[in-house]
């Protein structure tokens, strides 16, 4: 309202018009694409988004907190694999059941690793959210009750019963109901990295002592920042169940924590719009790579990584938005 | 009893074999403050590498436990001249870095030797059982306790007993202060690279006697070389040693209690160690 009269009384700021128009542009694209494209790329972009919730989870631990995380995919695996069991051997169909289980075995499985993970700091940090990944790797590879029908992973995952929601389903509408849990998830995040605690999270990421000697519980803060990347992973690992149809153990080991991580990189680390350009950028390289040469997928990925790293540190997304900003003024 | 002393012989060897795994992850480590990543890659490219000379060009198997090495080693010499170099004091760039590299070498390993992995091989004389009080073994794990004590050993002379070692650690300590000392950090930082990725190559050579050499290792060495490591404590070769053996005879001994759990007896007893020493077992407190 206040933006509106600022706006009409000609007092509108130039940087908030500029700050808000690829949002606008994003949920334009967002709304009116579907419609256009074909019903396999409403699929690749049901992906994208389902990935950038993903991404944006990992930058929260990743970029805001400054914590390397190399096992995130082991909660999005979690409740990827919790909707899939609860469907194929438990006949649950209901989203409104399977996915809050799913979420919160997310949230649960984070909390309990948080607390092991968050014992040390540093290099150790990033060895031990490796290796508990590869433990979530190794039990969904090893243990027999989470594969069906003699196959790798879990198969016949269908869409889920939205119960009093009366949906038909095909790749359009679920699009937009992914689309819908994914912007909420972004304002959500938005609200979480604007907030105090967002804020004192950088604090800590920059400076931990001195956070610490304000009286800050920097463990706490972290912790806390650990369970909620974890839960929204949770949130990304439902949508990709139900849309994939089948989870394998390759959707919750080191490929898939290397892939989200790459992504948050290449679109900007502690940025949200990073992470969402960034899980754009690279499903849709996918895409055109799984075309072109899908065995040399991970040497491309791994290369242009290598290079967004050397190079481009702050990443693809945020030179793009600042050619945007150039370009407007 | 029998089994007991089987299995007790089953986790030191395959332990010796964690510790030359992660001996070079621990020596970068500790000496560069590096975290690779991409130290299980190199292990893979040395059992590669070891298979093309031993098997492919059928030459002698310690040829190819040298050839192994060197090829690792000149991949790691790579790593450091093109890329780390650039990332001084950079922690995070670094440990992204290798990451990228896990993949690329992994892809790149598929694309040379071709998906299919490749079985054990052994030099001959090493190829039969020796007999011992009654207890008859394979050679060859008695051979990979031989050189893995052998590297224990001189690794551990060549860190804390010669000069070339006190530099390495007179740079860790004070960078500044050694380099003021007319010290050439440089040039260690190098040769320390190079040794690191020599070490993980020539293990990748002596593991496969009984690992053989697959693409996946590339993630299963460094996963299990980091158990070690965290385990052991980074930094020190005892550290290592101790860590590789612990974990070896958990793993002889899990396997035989929960066998559908293979990793899971490994992970418990890193997570046990991590709650009451956050540090490892021989690592110094943060």
């Amino acid at each position: 309202m206040k933006v509106a009269q600022r706006f009409l009384a000609g007092e509108s700021s130039p940087d908030r018009l500029v700050g808000l128009a690829p949002l606008i542009v994003a949920t334009i694209l967002i709304i009116v694409l579907p419609l256009v494209l074909p019903a396999y790329l409403q699929s690749l972009m049901t992906r994208m988004l389902i990935f950038a919730i993903f991404a944006m989870s990992l930058d929260l631990i990743f970029g805001y907190a400054g914590l390397i995380s190399l096992g995130h995919a082991a909660f999005f695996g979690v409740s990827a694999y919790t909707v899939g069991i609860l469907m194929v051997r438990y006949d649950v169909e209901l989203f409104w059941l399977g996915a809050p289980a799913a979420i919160l075995a997310s949230a649960l499985v984070a909390a309990v690793f948080g607390i092991i993970a968050l014992r040390v700091t540093g290099l150790y940090f990033i060895l031990v959210t490796f290796a508990l990944g590869q433990l979530v790797f190794s039990i969904t590879f090893s243990v027999g009750w989470f594969t069906t029908a003699g196959t790798e992973g879990v198969t016949g995952i269908s869409r889920p019963d939205l119960g009093f929601l009366d949906i038909a389903w095909n790749n359009r509408s679920y699009f937009y109901f992914v689309a819908v849990f994914f912007a909420i998830c972004g304002f959500v995040l938005y609200r979480i990295v604007k907030s105090p605690f967002g804020i004192a999270l950088q604090g800590i990421r920059e400076n931990e002592p001195r956070m610490r000697a304000l009286g800050y519980n920097t463990w706490l803060y972290r912790y806390i920042a650990y369970v909620i990347a974890g839960t929204f992973a949770g949130v990304a690992g439902v949508f990709f169940a139900y849309h994939n149809g089948l989870i394998a153990p390759s959707n919750v080991g080191f490929l898939m924590s290397g892939l989200v991580m790459f992504m948050v990189i290449i679109g900007g680390v502690a940025t949200l719009y990073g992470a969402v350009l960034g899980a754009v950028g690279i499903t849709l390289l996918q895409f055109f790579a799984a075309d072109y040469t899908p065995e040399r997928w991970p040497l491309i990925l791994g290369g242009v990584f290598i290079v967004s790293v050397m190079f481009a540190r702050q990443g693809f997304g945020v030179y793009l938005y600042r050619m945007w900003k150039r370009a407007i003024s | 009893m029998d089994t007991f002393v089987l299995g007790m012989l089953n986790g030191i060897s395959f332990g010796f074999i964690l510790f030359l795994l992660a001996s070079g992850l621990s020596l970068i480590i500790g000496v560069m403050g590096i975290l690779n990543l991409a130290h299980g890659a190199l292990y893979m490219i040395g059992a590669f590498a070891g298979w093309s000379i031993a098997e492919d060009l059928g030459l002698s198997f310690w040829l190819a436990v040298v050839i192994g090495g060197l090829s690792a080693g000149f991949v790691g010499l790579l790593i450091e001249r093109g890329l780390f170099r650039y990332l001084h004091n950079q922690l995070n760039e670094q440990v992204l870095v290798s990451f990228g590299l896990v993949f690329v070498l992994t892809n790149a390993v598929q694309w040379a030797w071709g998906p299919i992995p490749r079985g054990q091989f052994t030099a001959e004389i090493l190829s039969g059982s020796l007999n011992f009080g009654g207890y008859t073994y394979p050679t060859t794990r008695l051979a990979i306790i031989v050189v893995g004590l052998a590297l224990a050993v001189g690794l551990w002379w060549l860190q804390d007993r010669t000069r070339i070692g006190s530099v390495v650690r007179a740079g860790m300590d004070n960078r500044e202060m050694a380099m003021g000392l007319g010290i050439n950090l440089e040039r260690i930082s190098v040769a320390v690279f190079f040794l690191g990725s020599f070490i993980a190559g020539f293990a990748g050579v002596v593991g496969a006697q009984i690992l053989g050499a697959s693409s996946a290792q590339s993630v299963d060495v460094l996963l299990l070389s980091l158990v070690v490591v965290v385990v052991g404590g980074v930094g020190s070769v005892q550290g290592a040693l101790l860590g590789g053996i612990l974990i070896g005879i958990v793993d002889a001994f899990g396997k035989t209690l929960f066998p559908e759990f293979s990793m899971f007896s490994i992970f418990l007893a890193m997570v046990i160690i991590l709650l009451v020493r956050p540090s490892g077992l021989l690592g110094k407190k943060a």
